[in-house]
């Protein structure tokens, strides 16, 4: 464990310690408490940790940190000056995209991704975008909604 | 999970009894079975190793012998864990023979086994293929032992 | 860096050391790896990770007009390629429905060989196509046609130490393809699955199919599709074929289905895929 790594995190070096198959995840949760990204089933299916590595959402949770080096990971936490994110933040607020906000993370990384790729997505998009991020508490109607207004805003 | 099946062998049934109840044979016919050491008439140990694909276990059982009728049927239980891993087995099984005369004697079973822990996330459904395979790898093995002929 | 992940830079470097390292494993998109790993189904001693092997990557199109897949090739990059034309699309189709965005931008078609999965997506698509797995080992390279690949549940021609360098699809009469995958929701596994292509020659057209999900290999049956060459509107002939796929059919009971009603979907989702196929090719 003496060796480290430097990790590129929301654009700031940041050294973390290996070992075994030490996850993203925990070190962005443990090491750098980077706490937006949740550590929900830890098996890539709920998608509450999901970050985006080179503008890609991928799973922390499945993701080894000694394939991160020189990588740039970004969560919520790094995305405060980013239009799409603040218009996703806005959207979600004005629908009630958010009830509990262990997912939210998560779907905000979904979400961005896709606004960045695809201006004016559709709701079929969306929800194709979001359909790995598991929300226990909305239904994903206000979810789709805010992600849908928030395209709107940015193409404005 | 619940499995039943029934096998014929071609040898009259004490000697398929006694086989039964032969705890050396047994450890050569089980499939993965590294070692059974005789506890008392009636309860062994024996450590088990299973492998389904990337995922490999190894049990430490306590087998005993619920209730026998020899040379006709035979309940036992097993039980055991995984060294330190949290994951835990169980099975209670029924063995029952019957005399088909010149033809030998057929082997009736029923278990039902239970995983716990670790290895109950891989899922049942695949499980039950493994325990399936296995059992027909034991009646392949147990028929080599006593039907030498058929073995060769 | 620590000593339990290796980044080798060749494909000898790293078959030395998952033969040399008992207890190593290859590690590509490490999707179905990691999750294994965190549930603490396996605890490997050391993870080779492959993404770093050139020879791994990407798509390309052979001399021969076969279409090389390098292990490495993650599910996005398949699902979005214009090197798979003709009956080669079928990879794409089949790309595109695996799990969900973020897996498939982490997961490998080397990965997916590898583990084998009853129910992943690439195994009846590969098998439809006569796809070769190109292997390498400490002892060489060998090649083993997808029909000869999967042994048994999650079981596969790779030896100890062994990985997956590359998948190949020949060249194929161009056709109608159809990728049909039955899941309880989106992004799901499949419950069953279906592979289609049809292929044309002097006597009639007939349908190549494989059925996923249905046992630990993908289903097919050159016999059967002989059989019902020229037959495709018949609807006897249809359910002939469907039956006699059924018959080699040894699905597991899940949280996904029974055994009894993947049986069961195995004659209807062919029939529905052949009737789409059909229809849509005479338009
Ligand atoms: C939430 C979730 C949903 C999923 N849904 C689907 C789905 O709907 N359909 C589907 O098809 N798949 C699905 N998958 C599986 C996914 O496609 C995986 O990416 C794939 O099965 C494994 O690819 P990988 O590159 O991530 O392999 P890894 O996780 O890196 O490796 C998997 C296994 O293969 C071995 N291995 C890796 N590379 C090689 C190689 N080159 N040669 C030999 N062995 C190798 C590893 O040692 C390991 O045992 C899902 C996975 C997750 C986490």
């Amino acid at each position: 464990m003496a060796e480290g790594l430097a990790l590129i995190v929301n654009g700031k070096i940041a050294r973390v310690a290996v070992g075994g198959a030490k996850t993203l995840l925990s070190a962005l949760r443990d090491d750098l408490r980077v706490l937006s990204p949740k550590r929900g089933c830890n098996q890539g299916v709920c998608g509450s940790c999901t970050v985006l590595i080179d503008g890609e959402p991928r799973r922390a949770c499945l993701t080894l940190v000694e394939r991160c080096e020189g990588v740039d990971v970004r969560t919520v936490e790094g995305l405060a000056n980013d239009k799409f994110m603040q218009a996703l933040q806005r959207a979600f607020v004005v629908s009630g995209g958010v009830q509990c906000g262990f997912c939210t993370p998560g779907v905000l990384a979904s979400a961005r991704a896709l606004l960045a790729e695809t201006p004016a997505p559709d709701e079929g998009e969306v929800k194709a975008a979001l359909s790995g991020n598991l929300c226990r508490c909305t239904g994903y109607r206000t979810i789709v909604e805010a992600v849908l207004a928030a395209a709107k805003e940015v193409s404005l | 999970m619940k499995f039943a099946g029934a096998f014929d062998v071609k040898a009259p049934r004490p000697a398929v009894w006694e086989k039964i109840r032969d705890p050396g044979l047994m450890a050569a016919c089980i499939p993965g079975c590294d070692s059974i050491e005789k506890v008392s008439e009636t309860s062994y140990r024996a450590v088990v190793a299973v492998k389904v694909g990337p995922i490999s276990a190894r049990f430490s059982l306590v087998v005993d012998i619920v209730r026998e009728e020899p040379p006709t049927r035979l309940v036992a239980r097993a039980r055991g864990e995984e060294g330190g891993r949290a994951s835990a087995l169980s099975c209670e099984s029924l063995l029952s023979l019957t005399s088909l005369g010149e033809a030998g004697t057929r082997v009736e079973y029923e278990a039902d086994v239970d995983v716990t822990g670790r290895l109950g996330k891989f899922g049942l459904g695949i499980m039950r293929k493994k325990v399936e395979q296995l059992s027909e790898a034991f009646v392949a093995a147990f028929r080599g032992r006593l039907e030498p002929a058929a073995a060769a | 860096m620590s000593a339990f992940v290796r980044h080798p830079a060749s494909v000898e470097e790293a078959v030395g050391w998952l033969a040399s390292i008992p207890g190593a494993l290859p590690i590509s998109g490490g999707a179905s790896l990691m999750a294994m790993i965190n549930a603490r189904l396996v605890e490997p001693s050391c993870l080779v990770n492959l993404e770093r092997l050139e020879e791994l990557r990407g798509l390309s199109l052979q001399a021969d007009g076969s279409l090389r897949i390098g292990a490495m090739t993650r599910h996005r990059d398949i699902a979005g390629s214009a090197l798979l034309v003709g009956a080669h699309v079928l990879l794409r189709q089949a790309a595109a429905v695996i799990a969900n965005r973020p897996v498939r931008n982490m997961g490998t078609i080397g990965g997916a060989l590898g583990h084998a999965d009853p129910a992943a997506d690439y195994l009846g698509p590969l098998r439809c196509l006569d796809a070769e797995i190109e292997i390498a080992g400490r002892s060489g390279r060998r090649s083993v046609p997808m029909s000869q690949f999967i042994l048994g549940w999650y079981e596969t021609a790779l030896a100890p130490g062994e990985i997956v360098v590359a998948a190949r699809a020949p060249p194929l009469p161009a056709g109608a393809t159809l990728y049909r995958k039955v899941a309880r929701v989106s992004g799901d596994f499949a419950t069953i699955s279906c592979a289609l292509r049809l292929e044309e020659d002097g006597r009639g057209t007939t349908a190549r199919a494989a059925i996923g999900a249905c046992g630990p290999a993908p289903l097919r049956s050159e016999t059967a599709e002989e059989l019902l060459r020229g037959g495709l509107g018949d609807a006897e002939a249809v359910a002939r074929f469907g039956a006699a796929l059924q018959a080699h059919a040894d699905p597991i009971d899940d949280v996904r289905g029974s055994a009894d009603y993947r049986l069961k979907l195995i004659p209807r989702v062919l029939a529905s895929a052949i009737a789409e196929l059909t229809g849509a090719d005479r338009g």
